[in-house]
């Protein structure tokens, strides 16, 4: 399972808490020194940490308290809810209505795998029977308009892009339009990868998405990133309203707690994760599930109930 | 009173207490910087080896002392042991009446195709002559990724032919189309071949196998492992096990594994350069080029210096 080395090294650090016969700072610094150390290995961005480790503390004053069980208590959930806050932005992701239009634009750094999941999400629509199609408005990547036109070819997808037109605005709104016209339910929208330290690309971002006025903006992340994504993400939601995150190439042995910080930084939930290049390599991600099967939610609970 | 005196004619010998404090900033600071924390931890504790009963001079602190070694230590690791240069070898195996071949691999998605392409652009800029073989056979556009960078190459210099590209469309026996394009440069008298794989995952051993078959029956000149300087602990694993698989999976009693590294997106992380010593550290081979940009020019060589430079500030 996606984090499950972070996961088993969280709940073996709880569990540090209930084999001490005294709770005290001693034990509780060492306890949140080997959590930390686990996030930091999953490169879980080092100052969303270190609030971690703040907060729990906070959360705990030795000098004023008495029995041990109800500061074991104390320390295991407020470190459950901040690993809740972690992937939980709370906010309800955009849900699609079927029956209308829906325009979803896709964003994201280079190569994180924008145009492998617009594919997998519109064929995910697709077998559900939604009219879905693909509009690359991606004009600078070489081939970028051939990947599009095969994975959908081979998917049956209609798509819409162009060989010769160089602007993706331009693109992005005669597809859109058209795919409108002809009452498709979801429009998968995918562009070119951007980074922040380039600023006409962020212009271009967002007259496109002027352009086509989506319904939802998906941020794709690349589950291998570490610190630097962050800032990335921060940048592209303060261009943008980003509304949801992908998280991908999760199939791998990624950590995938550096994309995590993509959650905090555009306060954005994550909806799908990839898991592999084939079409049907995408799964649903919900939170609580998430994070229940991550900390093997049944001790967790136990723990607290004690 | 006596302590501070002992501080100030500098007797102190440098302890585990005095320097953990220190060590355990400087471990953060490389993390955040996006050092993978392994490599993080094992560059402090390395440092403390070396410092580790150092009497301190009049006006040296700890931490100004365990800066430095740090320093010194990340320029050693980034300072290649080995040259690789790339234009004496080719125009070495030309002599030789045969073409100078590099592969590319690495995972999915960060810049082996592109950087290749940059790759080819500099070795026309130098007269030399090229066939790009297309042996990414599985993501869709990828033939055409490589044929639009061809026509756009190849279009530079209308009064010599630069480049080739070498291709046998998608679903085809990777090493079977790299020996084919081998010959087919070694008769056509041209200078290098450049070989493009699939991005795959560390993990997927039929893919890992397929790699390792491909470099053994092609025995390229040079092994590049394609990374970005975007990815963060997971730089080890996939370093450790590209390496494995090259030398576990190969038929010959050499295995060729990487033997230089391309990092690539340099321009998309700001001063977070950590991934540069997490690949440096692990394999012990050089970087040889460094992305820059999704254009031709954007192709640099490494500045160690600068480098430790914004890992350091
Ligand atoms: N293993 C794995 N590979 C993936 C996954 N998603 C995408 N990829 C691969 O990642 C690479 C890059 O994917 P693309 O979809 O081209 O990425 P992109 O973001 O559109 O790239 P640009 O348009 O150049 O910015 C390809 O080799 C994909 O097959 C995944 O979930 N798992
Ligand atoms: N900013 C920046 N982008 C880069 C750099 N190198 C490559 N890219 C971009 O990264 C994306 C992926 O590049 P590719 O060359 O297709 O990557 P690949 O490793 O061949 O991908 P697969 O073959 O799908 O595994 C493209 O959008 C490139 O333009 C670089 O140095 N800087
Ligand atoms: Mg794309
Ligand atoms: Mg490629």
């Amino acid at each position: 399972m996606v984090l499950a080395d972070l996961g088993r090294k969280i709940t073996t650090a709880l569990q540090s808490l209930s084999r001490a016969t005294v709770i005290n700072e001693e034990v509780l610094n060492s306890m949140l020194k080997q959590i930390c150390a686990a996030l930091l290995e999953a490169d879980v961005n080092i100052r969303l940490v270190k609030n971690l480790r703040e907060n729990v503390r906070a959360v705990i004053d030795f000098d004023d308290m008495a029995g041990g069980l109800n500061k074991r208590r104390m320390i295991q959930s407020a470190v459950f809810k901040e690993l809740v806050k972690l992937v939980d932005p709370g906010v309800k992701p955009y849900q699609p209505v079927k029956g209308k239009s829906n325009v979803i634009m896709f964003v994201g750094l280079q190569g994180s795998g924008k145009t492998t999941t617009c594919t997998k999400l519109a064929y995910h629509y697709l077998r559900k029977n939604w009219k879905s199609c693909l509009v690359c408005a991606d004009t600078f990547r070489a081939g970028a308009y051939d990947q599009v036109k095969q994975n959908c070819t081979k998917a049956r997808i209609p798509f819409y892009g162009s060989y010769t037109e160089v602007d993706p605005v331009v693109i992005a709104s005669t597809g859109v339009e058209m795919f409108k016209k002809e009452g498709f339910e979801m429009i998968i929208v995918d562009t070119s990868g951007r980074h922040k330290q380039e600023e006409s690309l962020f212009e271009e971002m967002l007259a496109v998405a002027n352009a086509v006025n989506p319904d939802n903006i998906i941020f794709v992340m690349d589950a291998t990133i570490g610190q630097a994504c962050e800032a990335q993400a921060r940048a592209f939601k303060d261009k943008v309203d980003i509304g949801s995150v992908i998280i991908t190439k999760l199939d791998g042995h990624a950590k995938g707690g550096g994309a995590l910080s993509a959650v905090a930084a555009t306060q954005s939930p994550i909806i799908f994760i990839g898991t592999g290049e084939h079409i049907d390599d995408l799964e649903p991600f919900k939170t609580k599930p998430f994070i229940n099967k991550l900390l093997g939610m049944g001790d967790i609970e136990g723990l607290l109930d004690k | 009173m006596f302590s501070i005196f002992k501080g100030l004619v500098g007797s102190k010998a440098l302890d585990e207490d005095s320097m953990r404090p220190v060590l355990d900033k400087m471990r953060d600071h490389l993390i955040a910087k996006n050092v993978a924390a392994d490599i993080a931890n094992k560059l402090c504790d390395s440092v403390a080896t070396k410092l580790r009963g150092k009497v301190l001079g009049t006006f040296d602190s700890v931490a100004k002392t365990i800066k430095a070694t740090l320093t010194e230590s990340l320029v050693q690791i980034l300072s290649p042991k080995r040259r690789v240069d790339i234009l004496r070898d080719c125009l070495h195996a030309k002599q030789q009446g045969r073409p100078y071949v590099m592969a590319f691999c690495g995972v999915n998605g960060v810049g082996k195709s592109t950087n290749l392409a940059k790759i080819c652009f500099w070795l026309i800029e130098n007269d030399l002559s090229v066939m790009i073989a297309a042996c990414d056979t599985f993501r869709a556009g990828a033939v055409e990724q490589l044929r639009t960078h061809v026509r756009r190459l190849d279009a530079l210099h209308p009064n010599r032919s630069c480049v080739r590209l070498y291709e046998k469309g998608y679903g085809k026996d990777a090493a079977g189309i790299a020996m084919e394009a081998i010959r087919y440069a070694a008769d056509s008298k041209i200078d290098v071949v450049l070989i493009d794989t699939a991005g795959r995952m560390q993990d997927n051993e039929p893919l890992m196998r397929a790699l390792a078959k491909l470099i053994t029956v092609n025995e390229p000149d040079l092994v590049l492992f394609v990374g970005e300087a975007l990815v963060g602990n997971e730089a080890v694993d996939q370093l450790v096990k590209f390496n494995q698989a090259l030398a576990d999976y190969s038929s010959s009693a050499n295995p060729h594994v990487i033997d230089g590294i391309v990092l690539t997106k340099f321009d998309t992380i700001d001063d977070k350069v950590g991934a540069a010593i997490s690949m440096t550290y692990i394999t012990g081979q050089p970087i040889v080029f460094v992305g820059t940009g999704q254009t031709y020019t954007d192709l640099k060589a490494l500045n160690a210096n600068a480098v430790v430079h914004a890992l350091m500030k």
